[in-house]
């Protein structure tokens, strides 16, 4: 027989970095970058700074493994920094989060993206990634490099030094590792850093990808997110076994303690109702660690059957409709667009926001019998694989395009050179993959990204109304100048009409469909004026910027002069260090100094 | 040449045509808009009466009056009427599809036509329908002729004389073609028709082609003074004018033999007796009002023992055909005379009991017996059980 052997986390995630999003080359250089985006964010909005990022990806000669490049991708943000004593820790040890099963909106959940980052680097380069960070409490920047110890699960640290930076505070990667860089399409890095400019209006980021001009997008939304608190799980969402291990996480504590304290929405009310359903008080006071594994199925049982009140929503994060608007902008020359931010719904008893932006751009060559683009995102993360098997597709698909005024072949996404954002933000997300690539949707949650589709599909048939008339009237004025002549003469033919009856029915042919033109220009006016007061009422509900005025109109609720100064002092202002952004950061780099495991 | 008449025209239709298109030139003069009006060829404009015995037409017209939306089917009609009447005047006569080239190579040689171009033969045949309905001519009358046939048909005592376009004549004797048909092209009506010798006791019409060769080649015909036809399913205009031109001439019984389904009553059998809404202002000469359905009726299926089809609601086109059934019991004007109460109980016997029995049946009677079905026929023509 032969001998059993227990791994290490990071043993088993090193054989089995696939299931992570390391799957190829190409993948590996994307979700490098993704997990130290989505870290560098995370950490920002929980320090409430405005983040910077900075990002860097070059080849640097061929990699080691067959038809690969060396790639390195730096990530450079200005966010709290971390400890030198957390460096090991966050870089190299698995399922090490602050943010594990915490319940909230944040980007990473468990703790093994980055270091799985950090394995690559070092099972395709034989380094881990190189670490330079600074708080506010340094007066040097640490830098380092950070190895995973596969076996042990724990990560070493290499060449730590102290050095100049002369930033106040932030961190910046550098990852070395077998890649292949693929800019455009669905697993692109310009797809990747374009999905997350269009849901982090309040981020600035500068990237400059290989051989190509360095981009610099500036923030529009001068406010960090706020950060919802963190919920408690709900009981109705739970298997028995989930609940079992949570109840292992409340160590001894009471049973009516670790209900109260453990769930959503369980109150003294339920546990009376819990007796009703046969619970003994007794056990109410038992200590968890002295209730057998059949009567947890007992309580577990009898939960299911209490009804209980569905959870808060008050735990989801939105962009928002303003946020949105204002950073579709920044994705290229607009045409036109719509967006649409859903009140929070209880999808399974599990609290979620979706959010849609429909765009379409002058500047982008896309072919009119193409798909739209689809963006998608679960968290404010962008999905960039596995698109068919995922619940946002499977919504786009359900929603009948067509009385929108879009072709759409049968059970398909839509046709033409449109970019259809959808995000979906709840603390309980579920994925059908540990590399968080599709969002494995409940009937509910389907049905409510159809809703915010539709919503998003009306306010675009009427940019759509609007065209569709300006070209009918296109379409009349050609009819005019084509067909009436023709008929003209060969009325005059068949009759022997002279030249000057011939000439004469001409010209009253001309005024005739000239009314007509008229009439067609009435509806075109009559469907653009619809089309204005669409734009002017959204304008006027984001505070965005009129096409054709040049002083920004005021905020909603705000003195024009106020807005306007503080968008200039945006504007002018290094990157990320407005006043008022100075000043949130300032007043909380002191829990940025703590602990905060960053994924 | 000389023209081929299906009727007396009493109309000039180059006469009526530019009496048209001055009145139109007219009105564009005086920036009035144009109309023009045809008969609205739809069953919610269809009349029947068993006295006239085929649909005739309401007041109901189609107005297309002249706007930026109508132009180009208006410049396309006045376009193609001067083709047409370029025919008439010259005594030449073309088809449909041939029309459609003509036009096309119009087109091609005079750029300024380029916009009437056709980009297909149903763009131009809409064209070519819609002026016959506006003048309410034949399109046989405008020298335009479809390829219609007439239906297959067998006779031993039948004889068809052809006035021919030299103006000498060609007597055809079916009775001398053995069992190769005779078929009759798109001008049945300019047929003079007459016995050999003696009487010919009735005219037989089978929906199925194969079935009216299978009772030839058994023999009925030469057991039977009669005409078997072969109507080859829904009738052309050949078949239909073939037909009134049978009952006209020879005044003889007309008996209809098809399958037991909605499609077959409404379709074929109606179409044959009363003529269609589509084609409401050929129906005159175009129907044979005395033809009679002889079967398969309700009846017939309980009195033989007929094997059924369930009609399979699932099956699109059965299920569409006892949805048609259904439209007809309640809008269908033919359907709705009280003359016709029987032919209407058989639809409604039809819906209720969703069941059809093809005209083949007969032969599960005896199978043995090659020629049961013209038993059949004849033990049913005899006992009058027929409707």
């Amino acid at each position: 027989m032969s001998k059993i052997t227990s791994s290490s986390t990071a043993e088993y995630f090193a054989k089995n970095l696939q299931q992570v999003g390391f799957s190829s080359p190409s993948k590996a250089v994307l979700t490098t970058l993704k997990e130290a985006v989505d870290n560098s964010l995370d950490a920002c909005e929980e320090n409430e700074i405005l983040p910077d990022i900075e990002i860097s990806i070059q080849k640097m000669g061929p990699g080691a493994s067959r038809n690969t490049d060396l790639v390195q991708i730096i990530v450079e943000d200005n966010g709290p920094g971390l400890e030198a004593d957390d460096l090991a820790k966050v870089f190299g040890e698995y399922l090490a989060s602050s943010k594990f099963g915490r319940g909230r909106c944040s980007r990473g959940q468990q703790g093994i993206g980055i270091s799985a980052a950090t394995t690559w680097a070092q099972l395709t380069n034989a380094s881990g990634v190189r670490v330079l960070s600074k708080t506010k409490g340094m007066r040097k920047a640490v830098s380092a490099i950070i190895d995973v110890d596969i076996k042990a699960n724990r990560g070493v640290v290499k060449n730590k030094e102290s050095v100049e930076w002369d930033k106040p505070h932030g961190l910046r990667v550098d990852f070395r590792i077998d890649g292949r860089i693929v800019l455009n399409g669905d697993g692109g890095l310009l797809t990747y850093l374009e999905g997350t400019t269009l849901v982090n209006p309040h981020m600035s980021i500068t990237y400059k990808l290989v051989d190509q001009d360095e981009h610099v997008v500036p923030r529009v939304a001068s406010n960090v997110p706020d950060i919802p608190p963190a919920t408690l799980p709900h009981p109705h969402t739970m298997k028995l076994g989930e609940f079992m291990t949570h109840a292992g996480l409340f160590g001894k504590i009471s049973l009516e303690n670790f209900l109260k304290k453990g769930f959503s929405r369980i109150s003294d009310a339920t546990l009376k109702e819990l007796s009703k359903k046969g619970v003994p008080k007794a056990m109410f006071s038992k200590n968890l660690t002295a209730i057998s594994e059949a009567d947890y199925k007992k309580i577990y049982q009898a939960l299911h059957e209490v009804e209980l009140v569905a959870p808060s929503t008050r735990s989801v994060l939105t962009v928002g409709e303003e946020g949105l608007s204002k950073s579709i902008q920044r994705l290229g020359e607009v045409d036109f667009f719509s967006v649409v931010t859903r009140r929070p719904r209880i999808c399974d008893f599990k609290p979620v926001v979706v959010e849609v932006a429909i765009a379409r751009f002058r500047d982008r060559p896309s072919e009119n019998d193409n798909q739209v683009q689809l963006l998608r995102f679960a968290n404010r993360v962008p999905l960039q694989f596995d698109k068919g098997a995922c619940a946002i597709t499977r919504s786009v698909e359900s929603v009948n395009w067509r009385s929108y005024g879009l072709n759409q072949p049968k059970d398909s996404l839509p046709i033409g050179p449109y970019v259809f954002a959808v995000s979906v933000t709840s603390p309980f997300i579920k994925f059908k993959n540990a590399s968080k690539e599709t969002i494995d949707g409940s009937e509910d949650l389907v049905e409510e990204i159809r809703r915010s589709l539709m919503q998003a599909g009306q306010k675009m048939s009427r940019h759509i109304r609007a065209e569709d008339k300006a070209a009918d009237l296109e379409r009349k004025i050609q009819h005019i100048e084509k067909f009436g002549p023709i008929l003209v003469a060969g009325l005059a033919r068949i009759v022997g009409a002279p030249k000057a009856r011939e000439t004469k029915a001409e010209e009253g042919l001309k005024k005739l469909l000239g009314r007509d033109a008229s009439s067609a220009e009435a509806e075109l006016d009559k469907a653009t004026s619809q089309l204005k007061q669409l734009k002017d009422k959204e304008r006027q509900k984001f505070g965005m910027e009129d096409e054709e005025a040049e002083a920004p109109p005021a905020e909603e609720g705000r003195p024009q002069e106020e807005a306007a100064a503080e968008l200039e002092a945006v504007e002018e202002a290094p990157k990320g260090t407005t006043k008022r952004a100075t000043k949130k950061t300032a007043g909380t780099t002191k829990k940025a100094a703590g602990t905060t495991k960053r994924k | 040449m000389p023209k081929i008449r299906i009727r007396e025209l009493t109309k000039d239709i180059e006469k009526e045509a530019k009496i048209l298109c001055n009145t139109m030139l007219g009105d564009l003069e005086k920036a009035k808009r144009p109309v023009l009006e045809a008969v609205k060829c739809t069953l919610d404009n269809s009349f029947y009466s068993s006295k006239v015995g085929f649909l005739t037409a309401g007041d109901k017209v189609v107005k297309t009056e002249l706007n930026v939306s109508s132009v180009q089917k208006m410049a396309r009609t006045i376009f193609m009427l001067e083709v047409m009447l370029g025919n008439l005047k010259s005594g030449a006569v073309n088809t449909k599809r041939e029309l459609y080239y003509i036009s096309k190579g119009l087109v091609r040689s005079n750029a300024f036509n380029k916009p009437l171009d056709f980009d297909d033969q149903p763009e131009s045949d809409a064209i070519i329908d819609f002026i016959c309905d506006m003048l309410e001519v034949y399109r046989e009358e405008m020298n335009c002729f479809a390829n219609d046939r007439g239906g297959q048909t067998y006779s031993k005592n039948l004889v068809v004389t052809e006035t021919l376009s030299d103006g000498t004549t060609a007597n055809v004797d079916l009775g001398s073609l053995g069992t190769s048909p005779f078929q009759p092209k798109n001008k049945p009506q300019q047929f003079r028709l007459k016995p050999k010798k003696g009487k010919i006791e009735f005219c037989l019409i089978i929906e199925s082609e194969g079935t009216a060769n299978t009772l030839v080649a058994n023999g009925m015909h030469l057991r039977h003074s009669c005409i078997i036809m072969g109507a080859q399913g829904v009738p052309s205009n050949g078949v239909r004018g073939w037909c009134k031109t049978i009952q006209d001439q020879l005044k003889i019984p007309m008996y209809f033999y098809g399958d037991l389904d909605a499609y077959t009553l409404q379709n074929i059998f109606r179409t044959l007796k009363a003529g269609s809404a589509a084609s409401l202002i050929r129906n005159s000469d175009f129907s044979a009002p005395d033809v009679k359905f002889l079967g398969v009726l309700p009846e017939d299926v309980k009195k033989y023992d007929l094997m059924c089809y369930s009609v399979n609601e699932k099956d699109v086109a059965e299920n569409r055909s006892l949805k048609k059934a259904k439209d007809a019991l309640e809008n269908d004007p033919f359907f709705q005379d009280k003359k016709n109460r029987r032919l209407a109980e058989i639809l409604h016997w039809l819906v209720r009991e969703k069941k059809r029995c093809e005209q083949q049946a007969v032969f599960s009677v005896d199978p043995k017996d090659p020629q049961i079905l013209e038993k059949v026929i004849v033990e049913k023509i005899k006992s009058g059980s027929y409707v």
